[in-house]
């Protein structure tokens, strides 16, 4: 493959590419501001430039400029090389360029630090960007000088509101037009501009537009200053109180790779950010699921529920086996209801006692309602783990939860075993039918309709608050970490079956998640097979 | 060869004898043996400080007891009805300075709970409301609240803060109380304090916005 040397280092390239790309990829970081991996080039920020050496005998590119002596106490005259901007310059075979190695570069990144500086308020202490700001970062690595301009900054808007997410402040904005970019370029619906120019630039939104597509969070998110805050996360923490955990959005079936940020002292989630993987979410996330961090607390169950009334977990155990009594003899009165709102792990657990234990013949698939999906990464099933839990299941496959009702209505079942909270269908009829059972157990996260329903509850921990596995529309099966720890009473779901289990008398054995995923890979290859293959070195663009 | 260890001073050589240095005793004289010029040497300073106290309460001559104590001799005050001034540096209990208007300069970056080894500093921030002249430019702490129990009187705080708007100027030293709670300083007390000048203010003021030393904050403000 054909190289070029980065100060020294020989780094491959593809055709196409442009240095900085080269460099990315290799784990090598350029400084830039207007450079993204998923946009298109700009090289307005001239904060990449390098120094290209001239191919084999042809002199290199020189500027007559004035430099100033201080010794003479004058301008004199000097050459330097044309540096050019790594963000557009393609690579070439053998191509030689200076990034750190060179004086004059460092020189340049220094100007260019200091003129995006002139103008900025310097108001870091009431910013949400301070601790992640590319201003912070590269002053310190390239300027670390004071201010020379002694005249009063221009002034621009502030706080200005882009839309129902956005606020924008034009003075911190260094116009690197990445989020006009973005919402052209990928959200496909262009309502960012830039008016004015030189200083008094700033971005606008369309007249009679708002900035409330589906995306509008990413332009917050790939703006490399404060510029953009969002509002949900605006004045809420601090960026480095926070640690992140590698999680799978459970925003839909997409299964966007994605950081949960929480402080780990109030046990608080704080925001979900996109997790770059080329093959699954690229750079990005939708609004929905940038906010659905917010269900890792909100609408949870916090305790087990009997009859609707709060009780502890022994409690809870014992009343669900006095329910489900005389399940034994009848292993064809038993429905069992996998979800696939929860991980491969849960249902593998309540497979294992559905078919291994308890010898129940039918099962059932609960989630979310279908949603609203586009053609850029929402997808219409708003479960992450559907296909996870249809490959766990296998032939016969599980039956939608519809169904489930129709045979209680026939007086098919006398026992109900469910996991998650969540149906598709009207809760009023879930409700109704199940209310007629003899025995309905629910492990939930949430508090749903089939939690409600259930005569008793378990509380189970949200996907933040476990290691889980699960499987995206493309088959890919997702490592998501734990974030949280686990409010209330809750317990991991598969810790629950197998608690339930147990219970019931049937010799479950599952202590740790190692066991059950270990008890998993034989059962379903397929399942097992890890996302982290795509896993990157961590340079964020 | 073996390396040979170098002798400790400070331990005794293996089976050497204990080395000892003879002192003569003093030798009783009848002045040693009577104790009369020691008894008038002790007598002497007493009367010095008696009559020196005497001579500074009658001409109300207060020395700084401050400076006194670098001196020789005895320098007792009556605590609690006499006090030490503290020295001018000195890190009392926190307070909050103010704008001219009475809000407080904070604006809830929590610089100072980040540089707090102790953790006592727990802020919570707010925006100010659409309209306010402030919005855009500031935020300010909904709450603000300092464990005076957890605190550890380092001043990072201080020195942390951008504003300065938390100062430990207050001069007084941390207060006993009966219970916890009370040892929870919140934010309308720490604006109560005031600095040893007497000042709810800080002695640093800078352009805020809707002040008159400040630039404008809209285009049509501008000269440019």
């Amino acid at each position: 493959m054909a190289t070029i040397k980065i100060d020294g280092r020989e780094i491959p390239f593809e055709q196409g590419d442009t240095i900085i790309k080269a460099a990315h990829r290799a784990g090598i970081d350029i400084p830039h501001y207007c450079w993204h991996p998923g946009l298109s080039v700009a090289a307005n920020c001239r904060m990449c430039l390098v120094e290209v050496a001239p191919p084999p005998g042809r002199p290199a590119m020189q500027l007559d400029i004035l430099r100033w002596d201080p010794e003479k106490k004058d301008y004199v005259p000097a050459r330097k090389p044309k540096l050019v901007p790594a963000c557009q310059q393609a690579c070439a075979p053998g191509m030689e360029v200076l990034s750190e190695g060179s004086d004059h570069v460092e020189e340049a990144r220094g100007a260019v630090q200091e003129l995006l500086l002139l103008n900025h308020p310097v108001d870091c202490p009431i910013c949400d960007q301070a601790g992640e700001c590319r201003l912070q970062d590269y002053w310190l690595e390239h300027q670390g000088t004071g201010k020379r301009m002694q005249q009063e900054v221009v002034h621009k808007p502030k706080a200005v509101d882009f839309g129902p997410t956005i606020v924008y402040d034009a003075e911190r904005c260094i116009v690197c037009t990445r989020c006009v970019r973005f919402t052209a370029e990928v959200a496909k619906d262009p309502v960012l501009s830039v008016r004015e120019r030189g200083n008094l630039n700033e971005i606008v939104v369309s007249p009679g537009r708002e900035l409330d597509h589906d995306y509008t969070l990413m332009t917050e998110h790939v703006c490399p200053v404060g510029a953009l805050t969002s509002k949900d996360f605006r004045f809420k923490a601090r960026v480095w109180f926070l640690r992140s955990a590698r999680t799978v959005c459970q925003g839909c079936a997409t299964g966007c790779n994605a950081y949960l940020d929480y402080d780990p002292r109030t046990n608080v989630p704080h925001r979900h950010r996109p997790r770059d993987n080329e093959e699954v979410n690229k750079y990005w996330m939708c609004d929905e699921g940038m906010l659905s961090y917010k269900r890792a607390v909100e609408g949870r169950l916090g305790t087990a529920l009997v009859g609707g009334e709060d009780a502890s977990l022994e409690e809870a155990l014992a009343a669900a086996k006095d329910q489900l009594a005389g399940l034994k003899d009848d292993p064809g009165r038993v429905a069992v209801v996998l979800s696939a709102q929860h991980s491969n792990e849960d249902n593998h657990a309540l497979l294992t006692l559905a078919r291994t234990f308890i010898g129940a013949k039918d099962l059932y698939v609960s989630g979310r309602p279908l949603g609203r999906g586009d053609k850029i990464l929402m997808s219409e099933d708003k479960n992450p783990n559907t296909l996870g839990v249809m490959q766990l299941a296998g032939a016969p496959a599980p039956k939608p939860i519809a169904s489930l009702f129709d045979a209680i209505k026939a007086g098919k079942y006398s026992f109900v075993i469910a996991l998650g909270a969540e149906i598709e269908v009207d809760a009023k009829d879930a409700e109704s039918a199940l209310s007629k059972l003899k025995g309905v157990v629910t492990i939930a996260a949430h508090d749903g309709p089939l939690a409600r329903a259930a005569h008793v509850a378990l509380p189970a921990t949200a996907w933040a608050e476990q290691d889980g596995t699960y499987v995206n529309r493309q088959g890919l099966a997702q490592k998501s970490e734990r974030a949280l720890k686990a409010r209330g009473d809750a317990r991991p779901g598969w810790e629950l079956v197998a608690k339930l289990g147990k219970e019931l008398g049937y010799a479950m054995t599952y202590k740790t998640l190692a066991d059950v995923r270990r008890a998993m890979t034989p059962e379903a290859p397929a399942a097992s097979r890890d996302a982290d293959r795509a896993a990157k070195p961590e340079v964020s663009a | 060869m073996a390396k040979r260890t170098p002798s400790n001073p400070w331990t005794k050589p293996a089976g050497a004898p204990i080395q000892g240095k003879a002192i003569p005793r003093p030798r009783r004289t009848a002045e040693v043996q009577s104790y009369l010029p020691e008894l008038f040497r002790g007598m002497a300073i007493t009367m010095r400080h008696f009559f020196k106290n005497t001579k500074e309460m009658m001409l109300g001559q207060k020395p700084d007891p401050v400076l006194e104590a670098l001196n020789e001799g005895v320098t007792t005050i009556c605590y609690p009805e006499e006090k030490r001034p503290y020295p001018e540096r000195f890190r009392g209990l926190h307070r909050l300075t103010l704008r001219d208007d009475g809000s407080p300069r904070c604006v809830a970056c929590l610089c100072c709970s980040t540089a707090c080894p102790a953790q006592c500093i727990h802020i919570e921030a707010g925006e100010y409301a659409e309209g306010d002249k402030r919005r855009g430019y500031e935020r300010f702490p909904k709450t603000f609240v300092i464990d005076e129990l957890r605190c550890i009187f380092c001043g990072f705080c201080v020195e942390a803060c951008p504003c300065d708007a938390i100062r430990m100027d207050t001069g007084i030293h941390a207060t006993p109380y009966d219970s916890r709670e009370q040892f929870i300083y919140r934010k309308d007390l720490l604006m109560e304090f005031t600095g040893r000048d007497g000042s709810r203010k800080s002695a640093n003021p800078r352009h805020e916005p809707g002040d008159p030393t400040h630039p404008g904050l809209s285009r049509e403000q501008m000269d440019h």
